[in-house]
């Protein structure tokens, strides 16, 4: 067994989490060095393993740990991280580090702060990596609690009505996850938690099509969906800007990765039925959170309604049965998890100098701040999908993976892409606005005279700097992400493809033409 | 000449370069870089520099007959999907690198004296060379998708530019104007490049157009479906060269400083449709609807743009609809199948074009030294007049610019224009009637801009004037702008004399003057590349056709007829400009007067802009609204409603629990006799 590099970076955050009640710190000074020096050094380990210890090529899970837990119940810490969940942990490493840095100035109980953040590192981590299903579930529950403490007691005004509707909507749809996890485990002759072990048990119909949907309703909560999306305006109305970036960052990325891993890489049968739903619970995002967005006047609300908009994109990518389509709905996830962290950074930002939300209270402050100006040009551009960005990236590839999606008909494919399209109009809309509304114009005195703007400070550039780098980065050459998971997702597709009779045919005639380029068929069902 | 076709890529490179590091010197360093002004300009302009004698070794190679060159890498890949980036160095491509090159040098050194005294000098040009670097990128790009990239780019550089002076209200407006209307036309540039890669399983133009016109020759496809498919395309062309029926962006676009409205707004960006159409000629050639729909589109705009420009003041605006009604003269060439002679006219627009705006930001240099920083006044050619006597090269170089987009021989203009009106003969005599009468309209309305400018009496001192125009933008008058702007003034001059401002506008820096003398030599010469007797250009450009249709007779005859015709109607138009705004023979204002709803329909701009405003953007807010009101109080609200209902029925429930035993006993025996009751319904 070579060194247990998972767990490693799951358990390091957690016990100097442990550890922060015991440092001697009276002002947060102390703590906040620690909690940064601890966030740097796991996402160096992290960045260290996949390095050294990863296959790009190999679509299976890989550096996989298994250590029997309770015997009893067949329970395992098994890890492993695959296409899928690789970039999402070097991801969480990224965001939570930066995330630590964004905290800079909070005062107001630093130890617990720190203490709920550094839990909240390894435990969404562990969310990526674990592969045994009720170990999953703990982990996912375990991440909701700082969650939780975070918004309730750092958040704004009506801080305790949203952190109450995060944990009720999030709690009650990890329910459903319990639910289906036992269902599938006590499924057939043996009992087992292992995923790979419960994707191979052979289902019934109506049973995948009941776990499927179960797993949606936990899902959609988390993603979100629409109409299961109110709990993320009212929460990310009320965060402050380090949990507003893991929780647009992150925990939104958690929806979406278990609906790949889960829904369709365990019930591929069941997504046979169910894609169709998914792409138009897609486009309902896109148009619907779009148009809400354009609506709102707080500066929060509107950013939060923009992630649910990016997010249907992900849906619509993994309803396609393209490898385009699933390729381009995990570099949505990657991406807007960078673009959605810097947004939500710059809001924060420009509330600690206006002191206030409102976008009709705002007006003409990019004279006095030029760098926010810029900086949050440079990242609303990102998040309307422009091209040199990895957003365009993203959103390109899902458009070409669905329009030449052969698993729909004509038509519907038209009507899709179509009002996805308006999406792409709409985006611009309702961005372009808020800049032109917050910056744009001449000074609102009323506000200039009672605040002090000052500049970004060298901090909060670097912060913005680390996150444009990716996001430039992928933007102008997607091949060094894409080819991270191309495999993974491949591999996943066929497996989808299969699912499908007619898509499944097809794949026969062409393996005849052309037979030395296809992948060899997927056995196990 | 091999080495530097692999090098080629340099070319878009180098000024992104220059952009990035002096980007990051503004982010990091601000205040150090912003001292550093004109060592900044020097080194963006020397990347470009050099940028430009690439483009200009190439297109002599090209000239020499060198074959076409693609050098292309894998960019992303998933799965059988690859999709490839590179740069595409044939005839067309050379060419459009050297027009956007030699424009968008001058245009910078122009820049150092226009913007001499800005704060944001530094900024300025780094947004500039981002945009060069975007433009070249587009021209050399060797496939669809990589236009679609590189459209987006300079759409966005567009933005920035336009919102330069971002804390005025209508630059604001308009720069998301710009971006928003232009993101409509990508709208339909996506979906048609989706739907013809869909079909065709290609984004190069040429696999493309053979693919498609495979597909619809054999069945496969119906040939309106290709139809919609690539007037979905057109779509794109139609936002970003501003034509009907989204064209609104551009007059407003002129809220960006002078230079970007010469640079950007004339002659490269707004060409790049044109641009993109002329690549996408082979796929739409097969495909007889799609082609009048773009001539149709093209003739139509060029008239509507003709007609807007003739009553409006603004110098600016009156130039941005002349560039509307040019690029509709280009749109409609290529929809008649003239592709040489589209770009020909691309070409010498270009070069026209950039000069007369230039001009007028000189002419609005000078004014503000007299009426201050206000472009209300600045800008109106009400103000201006006699400005010949002080501005002595603007004013010549202006001249000539007029000349040229008028059409009269040997000005670039002539050749280009009377090269598109003789190909639109042939192919409908409508279109050509459309177009002639157009150059008559356009012939007036440069004269009517020339002699109000600069001939006649001075009258920016008449203070009458002043207030009325202050009055009909709702200016207040005790504005008191700071050393801000265009050709802010040093603040030493604003402090002598009793008046803050001068009497007398004076002629411009050297910086902005060379530029103009040296965009005269194009405007005069350029046109006779493309002699009808000889057209050195058509050679160039299209060697095939040529070489396939042998030389064309040549007739003079027919040659005369129609270059006399188009001469004609534009003497006709300077006769009437010069009675009317030189010798003062015809009262422009009792013709108004007269023709009362038809002055107004112009002066309001066809009441696009109030109808775009009522339908689209009043309408999209409400329903906005709308949707928001249903997210808040339905979905919300049922979530809401649901908490609501656990604690009042939980509140309720307790009552239930009160320790009685007969209450219990009551309940079991209801529930039994409900259960009875119900099983002996059914």
């Amino acid at each position: 067994m070579d060194f247990p590099w998972l767990t490693t970076v799951i358990t390091l955050p957690i016990v100097a989490a442990l550890l922060v009640p015991l440092l001697p710190d009276k002002d947060g000074r102390t703590v906040r060095w620690f909690a940064l020096t601890v966030g740097l050094i796991d996402f160096a380990l992290i960045v260290y393993a996949f390095c050294n210890y990863y296959d790009f090529g190999n679509p299976d899970l890989q550096l996989v740990e298994s250590y029997t837990w309770i015997e009893q119940i067949d329970l395992k810490w098994s890890v492993g991280a695959d296409g899928l969940s690789m970039p999402l942990i070097l991801l969480t490493g990224f965001i939570t580090t930066l995330a630590i840095l964004a905290a800079w100035p909070v005062t107001l109980k630093p130890k617990l702060f720190y203490f709920l953040i550094l839990s909240m590192y390894g435990a969404q981590i562990a969310v990526f990596a674990v592969q045994d299903m009720l170990l999953f579930f703990l982990v996912w529950e375990l991440e909701l609690i700082p969650v939780y403490l975070l918004l309730s007691i750092w958040g704004g005004k009506k801080r305790l009505y949203a952190a109450t509707k995060f944990i009720l909507y999030t709690a009650g749809g990890s329910l459903f996850i319990l639910v289906c996890a036992l269902a599938m485990a006590f499924y057939g002759d043996t009992v087992t938690f292992d995923m790979s072990a419960l994707a191979a048990k052979p289902y019934t119909h109506n049973l995948q099509l009941l776990l499927y949907g179960g797993f949606l309703v936990a899902y959609a909560v988390k993603l979100p969906i629409f109409p299961l999306h109110t709990w993320l305006p009212d929460a990310h109305g009320e965060a402050t800007a380090p949990v507003h970036m893991l929780l647009a960052g992150i925990l939104l990325k958690m929806g979406g990765y278990a609906l790949i891993r889960m829904n369709a890489g365990m019930l591929p049968d069941a997504h046979a039925t169910f894609a169709p739903i998914l792409v138009i619970l897609g486009v309902v995002n896109i148009v619907y959170a779009a148009l809400t967005s354009f609506a709102q006047r707080n500066l929060k609300r509107k950013i939060a309604y923009s992630s649910i908009s990016h997010m249907g994109f992900v849906l619509i990518g993994i309803g396609s049965f393209t490898d385009l389509g699933m390729s381009g709905a995990v570099l949505q996830m990657v991406s807007h998890g960078l673009i959605g962290a810097s947004l939500f950074f710059l809001v924060g930002a420009t509330y600690d100098r206006t002191h206030t939300l409102m976008l009709d209270e705002m007006g003409g402050v990019g004279q006095q701040m030029p760098k926010i100006f810029s900086m949050f040009t440079a990242c609303s551009l990102a998040s309307l999908a422009l091209p040199g960005m990895s957003g365009f990236v993203a959103e390109l590839t899902v458009f070409i993976g669905f329009s030449t999606s052969d698993a729909y008909s004509l038509p519907f494919k038209v009507l899709v892409v179509f009002l996805a399209a308006v999406g792409v109009i709409l985006t611009p809309v309702y961005l372009l606005s808020m800049l032109r509304e917050i910056f744009y114009g001449p000074e609102n005195k009323e506000l200039t005279s009672h605040e002090v703007l000052i500049d970004a400070e060298p901090r909060e550039v670097f912060i913005i700097g680390c996150l444009l780098v990716p996001i430039i980065g992928i933007g102008f050459y997607p091949k060094i992400l894409t080819e991270v998971y191309d495999s993974t997702t491949s591999k996943l597709t066929a497996r989808l493809r299969d699912a499908v009779p007619t898509l499944a045919n097809q794949r026969a005639d062409r393996a005849i033409a052309v037979a030395p380029l296809t992948a060899p068929a997927i056995d196990g069902r | 000449m091999e080495p530097i076709y692999e090098y080629a890529w340099a070319i878009p490179v180098l000024p992104l370069l220059g952009a990035t590091a002096v980007g990051l010197g503004l982010i990091s360093f601000n205040q150090a870089t912003n001292r550093l002004r004109q060592a900044n300009a020097v080194f963006i302009m020397s990347t470009l520099g050099a940028a430009m004698v690439m483009s200009l070794a190439l297109l002599w190679s090209q000239i020499g007959g060198h074959d076409a060159f693609v050098r292309s890498i894998e960019w992303a890949a998933a799965g059988d999907f690859k999709l490839t980036m590179g740069y595409t160095i044939d005839r067309l491509s050379s060419l459009m690198m050297v027009i956007v090159t030699t424009v968008a040098l001058l245009v910078m050194l122009y820049t150092d004296g226009y913007m001499a005294h800005d704060p944001g000098y530094v900024r300025f040009y780094a947004y500039l060379s981002l945009f060069s670097s975007s433009m070249l990128g587009l021209v050399v790009s060797p496939n669809l998708v990589q236009i679609y990239i590189f459209w987006e780019l300079v759409g966005m550089c567009s933005y920035l530019l336009i919102g330069f002076w971002f804390d005025r209200k209508p630059a604001a407006d308009a720069c998301q104007k710009a971006f928003v209307t232009n993101r409509v036309g990508d709208f339909g540039l996506l979906l048609g490049m989706l739907a013809l890669y869909w079909c065709t399983g290609s984004f190069e133009f040429d696999v493309m157009g053979d693919r498609l016109h495979d597909l619809v020759a054999s069945g496969a496809l119906s040939a309106g479906l290709a139809t919609l498919f690539c007037v979905l395309v057109f779509l794109g062309p139609v936002a970003k060269s501003a034509q009907f029926p989204l064209h609104v962006w551009l007059p407003d676009a002129m809220e960006g400083p002078t230079p970007i409205s010469a640079l950007i707004h004339a002659a490269t960006m707004v060409a790049a449709g044109v641009f993109l159409v002329a690549r996408m000629l082979p796929v739409f050639e097969g495909l007889p609807m799609v082609m009048d729909v773009i001539a149709w589109t093209g003739a139509f705009t060029a008239f509507l743009g003709a007609t807007i420009a003739i009553t409006q003041n603004d110098i600016k605006k009156s130039l941005a609809y002349s560039t509307i009604s040019q690029l509709g003269y280009m749109v409609m060439a290529l929809g008649v199948g003239a592709y040489s002679a589209g770009l020909f006219h691309l070409m010498t627009h270009a070069y026209f074009k950039a000069m007369l705006f230039l001009g007028s930001g000189s002419v609005i240099h000078g004014m503000e030294a007299v009426v201050g920083h206000e472009p209300v006044l600045a800008q109106d050619m009400r103000l201006m007049g006699g400005l010949r006597k002080y501005m002595p090269v603007t004013s010549a170089t202006f001249l000539i610019g007029t000349l040229a987009i008028c059409g009269i021989p040997p000005f670039a203009g002539f050749w280009s224009k009377d090269e598109i009106l003789g190909l639109a003969f042939q192919a409908n005599p409508a279109l050509w009637l459309v177009g002639w009468l157009t150059a008559g309209i356009t012939a007036f309305y440069m004269f009517r801009m020339y002699f109000s400018t600069f001939e006649g009496e001075f009258r920016g001192n008449d203070e009458t004037i002043r207030q009325k125009l202050l009055a009909e933008a709702m200016v207040p008058v005790t504005v008191e702008v700071p050393a801000f702007g265009p050709g802010a003034m040093d603040p030493k001059e604003l402090d002598h004399g009793d008046h803050h401002h001068a009497h007398e506008p004076h002629e411009s820096p050297w910086t902005m003057v060379v530029p103009l003398m040296v965009l005269a030599v194009p405007s005069m010469a350029i046109g006779l590349l493309g002699m009808p007797w000889n057209n050195s250009f058509e050679h160039f450009l299209e060697p095939e056709t040529v070489a396939h249709h042998g030389e064309q007779a040549f007739e003079w005859a027919e040659f005369l007829i129609m270059a006399g015709n188009s001469v004609g109607i534009a003497l006709i138009g300077i006769t009437l400009a010069s009675l009317t705004y030189l010798r003062d023979k015809i009262d422009p204002a009792a013709i108004a007067e007269k023709l009362g709803p038809i002055y107004r329909f112009s002066l309001k701009k066809w009441y696009f802009d109030e109808l775009y405003d009522t339908v689209f953007v009043r309408g999209s807010r409400r329903l906005a609204r709308q949707v928001m009101e249903v997210d808040f109080r339905i979905v919300d609200g049922a979530v809401n409603l649901t908490g609501f209902v656990t604690l009042v029925s939980g509140e309720g429930l307790k009552y239930f629990e009160n320790g009685r035993a007969q209450f219990y006993a009551l309940i079991v025996f209801g529930a039994v006799l409900g259960l009875v009751v119900l099983s002996g319904i059914s």
